[in-house]
């Protein structure tokens, strides 16, 4: 069995090396003081994003320059995966799957969009992934399906095949994918977690906190999305919750949703984990959204906190590529946002 | 050199009518670092107001750097302003240039908007031509669709007068449409279209009355190859895309000389309202006060002078006076510029408290002398000093770029030290081409050096670096000195780790080292000996903690002291103390001993690459040799440099430079932005 030292002695000196060509703030300072979206993408020149603005140059479109956007970042988990131990390799393979599973989701969308809701769907289908992830799967055949049992055959083979099959009906029923897109999401926790469960005890215990805390943060999302578009009632929203959260279990999920004052419950675990945090607590919060966006708020703090540790500790561990991974999600979101909000002309949203 | 530039402080007074021209004289000669406004302090309750500039400071940034960032975009960099500039410096009108601005920000708008409709349609036709390619159609005879095509082909017929609404409708579909010809108010089309949208085109189709029919027979032998046409339409609106990107360009060309003056002119104002920021002003007077290299005192007061036509009154502080306003004195370097790389390796660490030593011309022999050690060799040193000059030469004339241009003479100098060194040890790209100056390296580490030489074994050269780190060590601590006198720190002379009873404890330290090796290590010197040159000084800074217990005795004059409790405090405090002298004293020593286990290394890495080259011959000797001198050079040549950095900041500047001086930054027409 290979040591600590042999399985990420390289990989951590190559991403440490890739952290420092992160964008620093200083410039999305500067990209948010941009006065229009062709302003930010000149700022972005000298950076890694330098081919956004070739595309956005040559077409116009900001969404065909984040198409490439994406792809680049599958290709960074696929660059990264070549380098790593064969231990590990699994582990990034289950990461690889929420890109898979996010376009599968989206020609989903265009499939319902077209087939059930009879809308035209010619601007989205462009805009989607046809190169194969993971698993071979036919997107246009999805895009042009006729029903969901045709989706669920070519997607045989596949996991997904299952979950589509299985919630069709709801779907249909309820004219809405929101369980199957459900579904695919816990699909992809599940994976993800048994993946980490195969590493070894010191990368298993690195990974399961940081994926606990991503699991948090997707439970919240999904929370606050359910409360404001659908306000489903709390034992419909309890059952969307996913399993294997760090700070947040479904008791605490359930006070949080009920209660009107969040800060004691929040600060449980924030003031002993995270003492750091506690600031932010002091924020009012009037309504039970507003409460759901403070511990959304607070979880991305602990999210930061936690890349933070891994990189201050132990260099030879999982912790390293997870960090990276993070900190380059980060980057990409931020970078969508303030070229959306310039291209949009809105103002961008501060932290 | 040794100091950093001597500064002297300007208080001045001038009337307020000739604000103006005194600020053109103050921004024209660029060297006043002001004081801000809120340091200057005033005998009297009221303060006199602060000036207020024309336009707001903030609206003249805002819209001086929405121009540059539009001429960012066409990859225009204006450049700073000029004297003349100043001069012809012109009101502007903001609203004029904020609408001109909005203007062409929106023709630019434009012409993006209509890039994204043709790129609409160049994806749609791309889809077409994909699923054709993966799903198949059979096109040269215009058949029914494969089996599992998406693609939908029909040829139908409708009136010539719907054509343009035919046209139209599909537009917001993946679709091409080939006319086929026309007969009498009719058009024949033929229609490939994606299947998905098939419910949607028949509606339109069907109100536009459409009708399918067989290929008409005179129209027959029209076969259409329907990818050359889909070739042909991304053709040409690829084409298309291709000038409106040229027009973006040619409007920021267009624009480019007049939005250069109006940036100038803005930049000038932006300069000349910072200044005015740090004035006060009174009913008639102005009052404004900074920082200047003492050397320019003569020239500015001439120029203050005659910008007011003598009505000022000007009041010059030296930086140790009394009368001077603020307490940090702003740092200038005073080093030739050939010492410029080794300048960036000091301000990396920190810049220079106003008045101490400037370590910058000592670390460049220090520096360049480890190195050299470390990576000598004359025929990789060529390669370095070669690589270095193309490297500057390439980066002379990018400002942006300044830190690298530096880092390329550092490589340099780095390339030259090697080569000397090269020369002393004897090696070109690892080989004994030559008889060394001073003594063979190689031969000592291989074991066949000459025994007539001085040096004979890798311990001597371990004990010439251990020599090198004694004198730098003590280079550091009389710096020390120096500073700790020229600051009237007179307690933390004889106190401080580096101060004279901690030197006094290192240099007993090394003399009882030395008394030992010479008698191979079985006698120390006798007691008394001992006892002077370690004991006492020991026993001296003891008196360091008390002393400083009952100079500061006032601060704590309510509290109940307890003698016992401060007593063993000052125990722990001395043990603490001479536990960090000895410790420190020792390993900042013995770290020079890197600079020989990297010069080891260098050696025994040629060695090993040698030893590969000899068990093969011809182009493979060859080849390792290129490939082991390649990875020398890059590899150790980066770990020489690093080791030698590290031991000048953490061996050389610990002992005297803190680093926690400002750096000079003068208001001045090349300003940073």
């Amino acid at each position: 069995m290979a040591g600590p030292l042999s399985k990420y002695a390289f990989i951590n000196a190559k991403l440490r090396a890739r952290i420092s060509k992160i964008v620093p703030d200083e410039k999305f300072s500067q990209l948010e003081k941009a006065p229009s979206i062709d302003e930010a993408l000149a700022l972005l020149r000298e950076t890694a994003f330098a081919g956004l603005e070739q595309v956005y140059s040559a077409t116009g479109d900001l969404r065909q320059a984040e198409l490439g956007l994406l792809k680049n970042e599958i290709e960074l988990y696929r660059d990264i995966r070549q380098h790593l131990h064969p231990e590990s390799v699994e582990l990034v393979d289950a990461l690889l799957t929420e890109f898979e599973i996010e376009n599968l989701k989206n020609a989903i969308r265009v499939y319902f969009d077209r087939k059930l809701r009879n809308r035209s769907v010619e601007a989205a289908v462009h805009y989607i992934l046809y190169d194969r992830i993971i698993n071979q799967i036919p997107i246009d055949i999805i895009l042009n399906a006729d029903s969901f049992d045709e989706i669920a055959g070519v997607c045989e083979g596949t996991p997904y095949s299952q979950i589509v099959k299985k919630y069709c009906h709801t779907v249909e029923s309820e004219g809405s994918l929101f369980r199957m897109e459900i579904a695919f999401d816990h699909y992809y926790y599940s994976n993800l977690l048994s993946a980490i469960n195969k590493l070894d005890r010191k990368d298993r215990s690195i990974a399961l906190r940081l994926a606990g805390v991503e699991i948090d943060l997707q439970n919240i999302n999904w929370i606050i999305r359910l409360k404001s578009f659908y306000d489903l009632p709390l034992e419909a929203v309890l059952a969307t919750i996913v399993p294997g959260g760090f700070n947040l279990n479904a008791a605490i999920i359930d006070e949080l949703y009920r209660v009107q004052n969040v800060t004691p419950v929040l600060s449980g675990f924030v003031k002993s984990n995270y003492p750091g945090l506690s600031a932010l607590l002091a924020s009012a919060t009037s309504d039970s959204t507003s409460r759901l966006l403070l511990i959304r708020r607070v979880l991305e703090e602990v999210m930061k906190h936690e890349v933070q540790r891994i990189l201050l500790g132990n260099p030879f561990t999982i912790g390293i590529v997870l960090a990276y991974f993070m900190l380059k999600r980060n980057e990409l979101d931020r970078i969508r946002t303030v070229l959306n909000t310039k291209f949009y002309g809105k103002e961008t949203p501060t932290d | 050199m040794i100091f950093t530039t001597e500064m002297i402080q300007l208080f001045a007074v001038v009337l307020g009518r000739d604000s103006e021209p005194v600020t053109e004289a103050l921004l024209s000669e660029g060297v006043m670092q002001f004081i801000d406004v809120a340091e200057l302090e005033f005998e009297g309750s009221e303060k006199p107001p602060t000036v207020e500039p024309q336009a707001s400071l903030a609206e003249i940034s805002d819209l001086r750097r929405r121009i540059e960032g539009f001429l960012h975009t066409g990859g225009v960099i204006p450049a700073a302003p000029r004297e003349t500039d100043l001069k012809n410096r012109v009101p502007v009108d903001f609203q004029k240039e904020k609408d001109h601005l909005d203007r062409i920000t929106s023709e630019r708008q434009g012409i993006r908007e209509r890039q994204r409709t043709i790129q609409q349609e160049v994806l749609k036709l791309e889809d077409i031509r994909r699923q054709a390619e993966l799903y198949g159609m059979s096109l040269s005879d215009i058949a029914l669709p494969a089996k599992h095509s998406f693609i939908s082909t029909q040829i139908g017929k409708l009136p010539t007068s719907n054509v343009k609404k035919f046209e139209e409708a599909l537009r917001e579909f993946a679709s091409l449409s080939v006319p086929l010809g026309q007969d009498d108010d009719t058009t024949h089309y033929l229609l490939i279209s994606i299947r998905r949208d098939n419910a949607h085109i028949n509606d339109i189709l069907e109100k536009l009355g459409w009708s399918k029919v067989e290929l008409p027979g005179e129209l027959r032998s029209v076969k259409k190859d329907v990818f050359k046409e889909i070739s042909a339409k991304l053709t040409k609106l690829t084409e298309e895309q291709k000038a409106l990107e040229a027009k973006v360009d040619d409007l920021v060309k267009k624009e480019e000389g007049y939005l250069k003056d109006v940036w100038v002119n803005l930049r000038v104002t932006e300069l000349f309202c910072r200044i005015q920021t740090h004035f006060k002003s009174s009913s008639r007077t102005v009052v404004f006060t900074g920082w200047l290299p003492a050397s320019k005192k003569e020239r500015l007061t001439e120029k203050i002078r005659k910008a007011s036509q003598g009505r000022c009154y000007l009041e010059w502080n030296e930086a140790r006076s009394k009368d001077v306003i603020g307490d940090d004195v702003p740092v200038q370097f005073n080093n030739p510029k050939a010492l410029a790389p080794f300048q960036m390796l000091v301000s990396n660490f920190g810049i220079p408290e106003y008045g101490t030593i400037d370590p910058t011309p000592f670390v460049m022999p220090l520096y360049l002398a480890m190195f050299g050690v470390m990576f000598a060799d004359l025929g990789q040193g060529l390669i370095l000093a070669i690589l270095g000059i193309v490297s500057a030469c390439l980066l002379k004339k990018d400002l942006k770029k300044e830190g690298l241009y530096r880092l390329s003479w550092l490589i340099i100098w780095c390339g030259a030290s090697s080569m000397v060194f090269g020369a002393l040890f004897g090696s070109f790209f690892g080989m004994g081409l030559f008889s060394p100056l001073w003594f063979d390296f190689h031969g000592i580490v291989s074991g066949h050096s000459a025994h007539s030489s001085v040096i004979k074994d890798v311990y001597d050269v371990l004990s010439i670096t251990i020599y090198f780190g004694i004198f730098v060590i003590a280079l550091g601590l009389l710096f020390n000195w120096i500073n700790l006198i020229r600051g009237g720190k007179w307690t933390e002379l004889f106190f401080d780790k580096g101060g004279i009873f901690g030197a006094w404890i290192y240099g007993g330290g090394i003399y009882i080292a030395s008394y030992m090796i010479a008698r191979n290590y079985k006698n120390l010197p006798d007691g008394a000996t001992v006892l002077l040159l370690v004991g006492l000084p020991c026993i001296l800074l003891f008196i360091k903690e008390p002393y400083h217990y009952f100079a500061h005795a006032a601060e704590h004059a309510g509290k109940k002291s307890n003698l016992i409790l401060a007593f063993l405090n000052f125990l722990m405090e001395w043990i603490v103390e001479l536990l960090e002298i000895f410790s420190g004293y020792l390993s900042n020593t013995l770290s020079f001993m890197r600079v020989a286990g990297l010069g080891i290394a260098h050696v025994c890495l040629m060695i090993s690459f040698f030893t590969l080259a000899n068990m093969t011959s011809g182009i493979g000797y060859i080849l390792i040799l290129i490939l082991g001198n390649i990875l020398v050079i890059g590899l150790e040549g980066l770990s020489a440099g690093i080791q030698a950095l590290r031991l000048s900041y953490y061996e050389f500047f610990t002992k005297f430079f803190h680093g926690t001086g400002k750096l000079y930054t003068p208001i001045s027409l090349n300003s940073e932005m």
